[in-house]
């Protein structure tokens, strides 16, 4: 059995990859993701993880120093926020196209401007489609637990694909949370050591990452695309696995809280779901039938999940907690999304939008009673006046 | 401990650059890139930023080495080969493998050297890795067709750089000195020279000593190129040799002492003019341009105590 501890979001993490027994590091500083890599640092300078711990001169160098470490069979981790997240943008597509299933942290920040530290999913949400797995954690306790199973399903030799673990920044990086920290047998059960067929070794000379002619193309990138569409089953199987181990368990893909029964609900990823609860709860204590859905893996995108999950609600407030300026809806890429998971269903669902939270604001209780409101009109009303609210100017 | 290699008879039959790349004939990145080979052996690991040798040598799916080979971006050749050092001496460390350390070898354009890569260039070397990071200096963007690089000369010709009535020599700008740039700045350095691929010998001795330092080495290899200097492809190599007695390459290797020491000194130095006017790149150039070129080449070899005799034309 494990052990409890309150430690912080970024010391969750630090805890998995120690417990993943990695071998390479690489670290540049960025508020709010830094601290995952002092803790690491830590554990290195005081010879409780053996690895090699690199500062790489930029994040593109971050991901570059991971991407050769992968590369030779090493198990790599690194991570990053905000503008440091885009600065890397180069290197993920090469990682995710030559299926070198590394790890990459990243505690949300907003892109400059507004140049504030605050949370905002939008520097990560702008890496969704480079071929890795994405996903969102919203207490410490799950970004622990999200490090241990990316691995474990980026490894697997059905999928090799990078692994972004993501996390608000501050409201998981940095408020402290109950955690129960594995043992590290539990660990070696659910996770074996990381094995890539190809890897550069001098005895079995490969050529990794040629330069092709256009014909190659596409069924290069259809590969790339069944891998992350191969990766449903193998996310729902290490799911099951990780609770019969750890006794710990998770939906998959989708979390319903309070939703049995409930004609509106807020769809949200990450902390401010935690919020939502919080008000679903107090209304439904004052009898309104409401509920939330927090979406857990953003890429694959769950559409199936996702659409049973909404089909059965009369009205779904999409929260956006990212900037997508001129996007269709007006509103932001989770809604788009949403609206693409029941699309086929017709108009039997009302989808509204909320952008909220931005430039590292609180997503507050008032706010989510007012989107309650608003779902309950629209439920009401069977119809919705506009695609999308920009949180608190328009609602 | 790789051996110094005596005399060109005495050099290794093992290729390890083999038939199946698609470079142009007379190419001379191609031509180091075999003695480059040759000399580290098999055990050796090649990073390849994106570049000539990355364009030409891998098209359609297949190339030319018979060691591994990665492609890195034209950026992050440092970086990648940053974490490949990094990941063999973990696993090895951590009985995670039975390989042995590899050489593990950078092979950079000028561009992915000097221009977009030098950060990561610098990273790697500010952080001692035991790599050896060679730039092939062709002078320019060649794969793209032909753009000036920050190693391009004053007064070359390329697509970004025409001569006209305004620019009447072509590239205004002396070009960036990569090898100073790496030589006092980076404590953890343990060897830097430069090369020609009309001195192979003394080339793939070169890259041994870079090998057995043990440490960030450099390697900066001249390597002209046929189609983007505008020579027909048979002069390559005698091209590169009259870099040399011309004084417009020099020839000089720097150990831990940090000292320049000369490799290789022309016993008649020849005017830059008989180097310049093989060249097409050049043609352009007028009197007072051809004279900026010779003091930049005298005022190059002073740097490293080559002494200048200048044979009249």
């Amino acid at each position: 059995m494990g052990v409890k501890k309150r430690i912080s979001g970024c010391v969750a993490v630090a805890n998995g990859v120690k417990l993943a027994d990695v071998d390479v590091i690489c670290s540049y500083p960025i508020r709010p993701y830094t601290g995952i890599m002092s803790e690491l640092a830590r554990m290195v300078a005081d010879g409780e993880l053996d690895a090699e711990f690199i500062h790489g001169e930029g994040e593109h160098a971050q991901l570059s120093v991971v991407y050769g470490a992968s590369a030779c069979g090493a198990r790599a981790f690194t991570g990053s926020s905000g503008v440091g997240v885009t600065y890397a943008m180069e290197v993920y597509s090469p990682i995710s196209g030559e299926r070198l299933p590394l790890q990459m942290a990243i505690a949300d920040r907003t892109l400059d401007p507004p140049g504030d530290f605050g949370s905002e999913h939008t520097d990560a949400l702008c890496t969704r489609d480079q071929g890795w797995l994405q996903g969102w954690s919203s207490t410490p306790q799950e970004a622990l637990d999200m490090t241990l199973m990316w691995y474990r399903i980026g490894e697997d030799p059905r999928v090799l694909l990078p692994q972004y673990s993501c996390q608000d920044g501050y409201f998981v990086s940095h408020i402290l949370g109950e955690v129960e920290i594995p043992d590290a047998a539990q660990v070696k059960e659910f996770l074996p050591p990381y094995k890539n067929h190809h890897v550069l070794d001098v005895r079995r000379p490969q050529i990794i990452g040629a330069q092709i002619e256009p014909a190659m193309g596409p069924p290069l990138q259809y590969q790339r695309y069944q891998a992350v569409e191969g990766a449903r089953q193998v996310i729902k199987q290490a799911h099951a696995e990780f609770a019969g181990i750890f006794g710990r368990s998770y939906d998959p893909f989708v979390e319903e809280y309070m939703t049995d029964d409930a004609e509106a609900a807020i769809f949200i990823q990450g902390a401010h779901a935690e919020t939502a609860k919080t008000v679903a709860r107090r209304l439904r204590n004052l009898g309104e039938k409401v509920g939330v859905v927090r979406l857990r893996v953003f890429r694959p995108y769950p559409t199936q999940e996702v659409r049973l999950a909404l089909s059965k609600f009369k009205a779904v407030g999409v929260v956006d907690n990212s900037a997508n300026f001129g996007i269709a809806g007006s509103s932001g890429v989770m809604l788009t999304e949403a609206r693409t998971a029941l699309y086929n269903l017709g108009d039997k669902v009302k989808t509204v939008g909320f952008v909220g939270g931005l430039g590292g604001e609180m997503i507050t209780h008032d706010e989510f009673y007012r989107m309650f409101a608003k779902l309950k009109e629209i439920a009401k009303n069977g119809k919705t006046d506009r695609d999308g609210y920009w949180l608190p100017f328009e609602l | 401990m790789l051996e110094d290699i005596k005399t060109l008879r005495k050099a290794p039959r093992e290729e390890y650059y083999v038939p199946g790349h698609r470079t142009c004939a007379g190419c001379g990145p191609a031509l180091q890139y075999r003695l480059v080979a040759k000399a580290a052996g098999a055990n050796t690991i090649f990073i390849g930023p994106t570049g000539c040798m990355y364009v030409a040598n891998t098209s359609y799916g297949c190339g030319p080495w018979a060691v591994p080979w990665i492609h890195a971006q034209i950026t992050n050749g440092g970086a990648v080969g940053s974490g490949i050092e990094a990941a063999y001496k973990a696993l090895i460390r951590k009985h995670k493998t039975d390989a042995e350390f590899p050489n593990v070898i950078v092979m950079a354009g000028d561009g992915g050297s000097s221009d977009i890569g030098i950060q990561a260039l610098s990273g790697a070397f500010y952080r001692g890795h035991n790599l050896l990071f060679i730039c092939y200096d062709n002078e320019s963007y060649a794969n793209t067709g032909i753009q000036t690089s920050p190693t391009t000369p004053y007064g070359a010709w390329t697509t970004f750089t025409p001569a006209g009535p305004v620019s009447p020599e072509g590239k205004k700008l002396f070009p960036k000195d990569l090898p100073k740039i790496m030589s006092h700045g980076h404590p953890e350095l343990k060897y830097l020279a430069t090369a020609s691929i009309a001195f192979p010998v003394d080339l793939m001795n070169k890259v041994r000593r870079g090998l057995n330092a043990q440490g960030p080495s450099f390697l900066y290899i001249h390597a002209p190129c046929p189609k983007g200097w505008s020579f027909p492809s048979e002069k390559t190599v005698s091209i590169a040799k009259l870099a040399v007695d011309t004084g417009m390459f020099q020839l000089y290797e720097m150990t831990e002492d940090r000292r320049f020491k000369v490799t290789y000194r022309p016993k008649e130095l020849k005017p830059v003019e008989e180097y310049l006017k093989l060249q097409g790149r050049f043609k352009h150039l007028r009197p007072e341009h051809i004279e900026k070129l010779q003091n930049f080449a005298q005022r190059r070899m002073q740097e490293v105590g080559i002494e200048i005799t200048l044979l009249s034309s």
